[in-house]
């Protein structure tokens, strides 16, 4: 390459490779290895000199064919990622479909509303769930049915397995993932040329015909962005069930994906276990990537990163 | 870009009135949520007697309490100062790193291109919460050894680390972005000799702000509401590990809580306007002309 | 291009300079005194530690001081505030110009969660000089070298040692060697509506002393709760805590004299007939509908505390501090706007024994969760000079927590929170009227700060007779187990927790409860390594 191309490049992307380089790789490859020790308590001085080769891995396998709660958790994994993924890419995209063909400060209005879940702390959020869905009568939505007279006593929903565990936990997640498909279509549907609508338009087409013929198409490339990235997230993403299962909102059994179960089991039962959860981790990434690279071969890739136009050199 | 005059107004409170009814759980349970921060108890089924209007937990809030009796004063708006630096250092860091990074990516041809997209995808796919320990062995290698630097440095690893978390999502999107602006803008800008640096900054810029904004948004909640990387690496507080910290099932006063959850939505609420308002208007979009 | 890569290495080059900490040089020490021999003489100790602080130009030392808990256990953290006060005072009247200033006061709602922030903040230097948590966390932080060893310092100090309970200063040791002090405790009475009980004529005289006999079983209180529901007396015969076996619930452990720990294999047990019947109980209890079937999930706010506030139940397995947290808080809803209760509400609705044994021939038990005062072993780090004066403020911290552990201290915490005084001077003071009553005008000798801040808890809580509540329970140290202070208990509590919830909900009988929690013992290898099981399911047994 020549040297003022060189010179370019590394302008552009020289800050993205320091930080990915020093916060990302350079701490994914020490999770790698403390995966081989037995670090735990965040003491790094008495534990990481000693590599005891797969003993995480091991115990984290045992426990995958021993827990008699395994089957229900890599069944709720399943369920959870599959039906929230579709919820979020879908869910986002008719928000974003909806709010374009509205006026400005309704549209600016239903965003702002669809984005709560993903602005409030996530403790506020799962404590207003928590109460949404309460089995008993104080819970809001038993007392709505109650008062509506469709039925008689309260129901617990979060501990009717297994259907009820999984509507509560997707739903709750999918309220907080549905505003980033909506964000990253609405920026996308931002960009398409006036004209086009325009043009339609004069032509008497309805919102329905403009959005399949025209919007939808160009937004082909954010559709498949965030159907992937979206998947990645969902795989190790668990805040936001942990408190649902701690407040004892939904049956733990189906409440707790994989991500949820492992981390729980290195952090969440008074001990810091480190090294479990970086094998873990890597376990979790390995599945990730494996889907993420099917995912894009399916779709695929290729188009995605397709040759740059306008190089010059 | 909004449709155009032309669209029937019927069809527009259609589509308002369907949102509105998908959206009633949502509207509902936080609709609850600030309510109940005006009450001394919380409002959860609809009887209307556990509505007992106060402003206690407001007064609270403001003082730094989150007890009715006891616990401990803090300093509220220096709690949410610390978020604010938080929220807008990763948020300001991701936008500048991804634009200047995707523009490439998007623009230029190169050997590894295409590995380094890969990468990047890749990388999301590790959980950022087993990341930790080696992103906190870092911190120690590199912990300055003079107590008066320590705070400022504790604010910028934690800017910095978070930030890190965000770049391959917000690479990708802005290169997506990139990607959709025909390349015939910048064609005579380089034509007439103007550098890559300065077509980028004066040419593709004010063109992809929708995409900023998706950026800066998705950086700034996520420093803002960041727990675990704030609550191991930061030696302050932020008002996300305030509240968490006082939330105990057992013994904690649920409309303080609440009120606590209403203050901090405000912030992140002027943030989404704000720049939504900065970035988009004037934005046509598409060519012109 | 060259500029920017140019800037980073400067960046690198600056960051490696200052953490190699090149800024900021060190002076060559001098002969003076960097420790001193503690002799158990309070005031001469504190004189001799200010004079070497002062010798050494240090005229300012700061801790910081990290506590947790309910939001009445303030003193946790005031505690240490006022110690500093009362030295400062001591090095005032003795003519040294040293002053200790805390820097830093952090509490959490949560002991789990202080625990966690001060594991991952101490090698960083940044956790706090002083960290009051529970005695279950205190082996992990001694193993792991997080806290101060204070065996030597406290030698000197006998006689203050010898006040505290010795149960307590045993629960702040491991391997022999002492760790910290006791800063609280606890008991777990069981409370009975007396209203409730007259109902149906069962009379509360002389219960406590059948239950410390043993003659008062589970079966007696299956019975008189079954008779509750049946004369519709009560909605409910027993209510417990939600979400955890651990502490409230494995209490039925002992009770039906299993155990959780084996001294000599130092591992964990799963007592298979004590849990069996634990297990049968409860779901007996909710089979008969005596005991909510998903009272794990009830919520504590809108169902527990105000079931028995208002007297829907007969039975509850509680908290001492509940006694001071239904004044506080608005559970009592029957009389119109919720409201808290009144104190003499409180003694007469609620009568308190011992957790009752488990069948006849055992012992009644309690349960105890110490909080013990521990000391950073990197405490005084923010200090100049920390390498060098190392022994000297780590002494002056032993000195702060043996300050902070004086009676009226100790006295004050445990009335405004419902908690147990841990030394004998302490408890002396609670049933002192006069002291009380000074107590509840704030007219003793505190810190300002600390005075402002339990303004408002002291005027709920203080009152005779809570202080009484506090001098009756006090007999039931005599009889209270400690949880294994083990790092794997956690882990095994929860998995009692999920078998109960299942057993409970009728999703498994209790056998098949049994047979869950070996099972998930067994499918973590690092766990079963840590676990003995012993015993079998008894065969043919009878409740109630």
């Amino acid at each position: 390459m020549k040297g003022k191309k060189l010179q370019t490049l590394s302008f552009f992307l020289s800050p993205m490779i320091i930080m990915v380089g020093l916060f990302y790789l350079i701490p994914l490859i020490f999770t790698i290895y403390i995966s081989f020790t037995k670090m735990k308590n965040w003491n790094t001085e008495k534990y990481l000199s000693e590599v005891v080769g797969f003993y995480n891995y091991q115990r984290l396998f045992h426990m995958f064919q021993h827990d008699p709660m395994i089957k229900a958790i890599l069944l709720t994994t399943v369920i959870f990622v599959g039906i929230t993924l579709i919820i979020n890419v879908l869910g986002g995209l008719l928000l974003a479909l909806g709010t374009f063909f509205v006026n400005e400060s309704s549209a600016s209005a239903i965003r702002l509303l669809w984005l709560l879940p993903r602005m409030s702390p996530i403790a506020v959020y799962s404590l207003v769930w928590y109460y949404f869905f309460h089995g008993s009568d104080i819970g809001t939505l038993n007392s709505i049915l109650m008062k509506l007279g469709a039925i008689s006593t309260p129901i617990p929903w979060g501990q009717m397995t297994p259907w009820g565990a999984w509507s509560v936990i997707i739903f709750v997640n999918g309220l907080v993932g549905v505003s980033f498909g909506m964000i990253v279509f609405t920026s996308s549907l931002n960009q398409i040329p006036k004209e086009l609508v325009i043009a339609a338009r004069v032509d008497g087409a309805s919102a329905w015909q403009i959005s399949r013929r025209i919007l939808i198409p160009l937004t082909k490339w954010h559709f498949l962005y965030v159907l992937t990235w979206q998947f990645l997230s969902l795989l190790t993403t668990y805040p936001h069930l942990f408190l649902l299962v701690e407040w004892d909102l939904v049956n733990r059994d189906y409440g707790t994906t994989l991500a949820l179960y492992v981390f729980n089991t290195a952090f969440g039962r008074g001990e810091q276990d480190q090294g479990l959860a970086a094998a873990a981790a890597v376990i979790l990434s390995i599945i990730g990537i494996l889907g993420g690279l099917v995912t894009l071969k399916v779709l695929q890739f290729e188009r995605m990163i397709h040759e740059p136009r306008g190089d010059i050199e | 870009m909004r449709d155009v005059e032309t669209r029937p107004r019927r069809n527009e409170w259609f589509i308002i009135v369907a949102i509105i009814l998908v959206s009633l759980p949502l509207i509902l349970g936080f609709l609850l949520l600030i309510l109940s921060s005006f009450s001394e108890d919380m409002i959860t089924n609809l009887s209307p007697n556990s509505f007992r209007p106060t402003i206690e937990n407001w007064i609270n809030v403001f003082q730094g309490k989150l007890a009715i009796t006891g616990g401990i004063r803090q300093n509220i708006l220096k709690i949410t100062f610390n978020t604010l630096i938080v929220a807008l250092g990763v948020s300001g860091i991701v936008t500048l790193i991804s634009t200047l990074a995707g523009y490439s990516l998007s623009r230029m041809k190169f050997q590894g291109r295409k590995l380094m997209m890969l990468l990047l995808l890749m990388l999301h796919a590790f959980p950022g919460v087993a990341l930790i320990v080696g992103v906190y062995l870092f911190y120690r290698l590199t912990f300055p050894q003079d107590p008066s630097m320590v705070r400022l440095y504790s604010f910028f690893y934690v800017v910095l680390a978070r930030a890190a978390l965000e770049i391959p999502m917000s690479v990708w999107l802005m290169k997506g972005f990139f990607d959709t602006i025909p390349w015939e803008f910048e064609w005579s800008g380089i034509i007439d000799g103007a550098s890559r640096i300065k077509v980028w900054r004066k040419i593709m810029l004010p063109l992809i702000k929708p995409g900023i904004l998706a950026v800066a948004l998705f950086g700034f909640l996520a420093g803002w509401q960041d727990l675990i990387y704030v609550r191991t690496f930061l030696i302050d507080k932020t008002l996300a590990t305030f509240i968490e910290a006082n939330i105990e099932a057992e013994y904690s006063h649920m409309p303080l809580i609440a009120a606590a959850g209403t203050l901090y939505l405000l912030p992140t609420i002027i943030f989404f306007l704000t720049a939504q308002q900065l970035l988009l208007q004037g934005y046509s979009g598409g060519i012109k002309g | 291009m060259k500029g920017k890569f140019g800037i980073l290495v400067a960046l690198v080059v600056f960051f490696g300079v200052v953490a190699s900490g090149c800024i900021g040089g060190e002076e060559t020490s001098k002969t003076k005194t960097t420790k001193v021999e503690l002799t158990g003489d309070f005031v001469k100790d504190v004189v001799a530690i200010g004079k070497a602080l002062e010798e050494n130009g240090i005229n300012e030392v700061k801790f910081s001081a990290w506590g947790s808990g309910d939001p009445n256990s303030v003193m946790r953290v005031h505690g240490i505030v006022e110690a500093a006060r009362r030295i400062n005072k001591v090095w005032e009247e003795n003519g040294v110009n040293v002053r200790v200033i805390i820097t830093d006061k952090y509490y959490t709602a949560a002991f789990q969660d202080a625990y966690q922030e001060y594991l991952s903040k101490q090698p960083l230097g940044q956790a706090g000089d002083f960290f009051v948590n529970s005695y279950a966390f205190l082996p992990t932080l001694a193993d792991e070298g997080y806290i101060l060893e204070i065996t030597e310092y406290a030698n000197a100090y006998k006689s203050v040692i010898d006040d505290f309970y010795p149960s307590l200063i045993e629960a702040s040791k491991f391997d022999g060697k002492l760790y910290g002090l006791p800063q609280d405790t606890e008991a777990r009475p069981f409370y009975i509506r007396t209203d409730v009980a007259a109902k149906i004529g069962f009379n509360l005289d002389g219960l406590e002393e059948k239950v410390k006999n043993g003659e008062f079983t589970w079966s007696d209180v299956h019975q008189w709760a079954k008779k509750a529901k049946e004369n519709g007396a009560a909605e409910w015969g027993l209510i417990h805590r939600k979400g955890s076996a651990h502490p409230d619930l494995i209490q039925f452990i002992f009770a039906f004299g299993g155990k959780l720990y084996d001294e000599n294999s130092k591992k964990l047990v799963v007592d298979v007939p004590a849990i069996y019947k634990w297990l049968y109980v409860e779901w007996k209890f909710a089979q008969d509908g005596l005991l909510p079937e998903d009272i794990m999930s009830w919520d504590w706010a809108k169902q527990i505390h105000p079931a028995i506030v208002e007297g829907r139940t007969l039975f509850d397995i509680g908290g001492t501090w509940y006694w001071t947290e239904w004044q506080t808080k608005d559970y009592y809803g029957k009389e119109g706007t919720p409201r808290p209760l009144k104190p003499e509400e409180v003694q007469a609705w609620l009568a308190y024994t011992l957790f009752p044994a488990g069948e006849e021939g055992l012992n009644p038990v309690t349960l105890s969760q110490p909080f013990v005062w521990m000391i950073n072993s990197q405490a005084g780090q923010q200090n100049p000079s920390y390498e060098e004066l190392k022994e000297l403020y780590h002494e002056l911290a032993f000195l702060m927590i043996i300050k902070a552990s004086d009676p009226d201290i100790n006295a004050i915490h445990s009335v405004i929170s419902a908690h147990l005084p841990v030394r004998k001077a302490a408890a002396e003071l609670i049933r002192d009227e006069e002291w009380l009553n000074e107590l509840k005008n704030l007219n003793l000798d505190l810190d300002q700060e600390v005075k402002d801040n339990l303004r408002d808890i002291v005027a709920t809580t203080v009152h005779p007779i809570n202080a009484k509540f506090l001098a009756d329970v006090s007999y039931m140290l005599e009889y209270t187990k400690l949880a294994p202070a083990h790092p794997k208990y956690p882990a095994l509590a929860d998995i009692f927790k999920e078998a109960l919830d299942k057993v409970l909900r009728g999703d498994m009988s209790p056998e098949d409860g049994v047979e869950y929690i070996i099972q998930k013992v067994n499918a973590d290898p690092e766990l079963a390594q840590n676990v003995e099981v012993i015993g079998e399911v008894p065969k043919d047994w009878q409740f109630p």
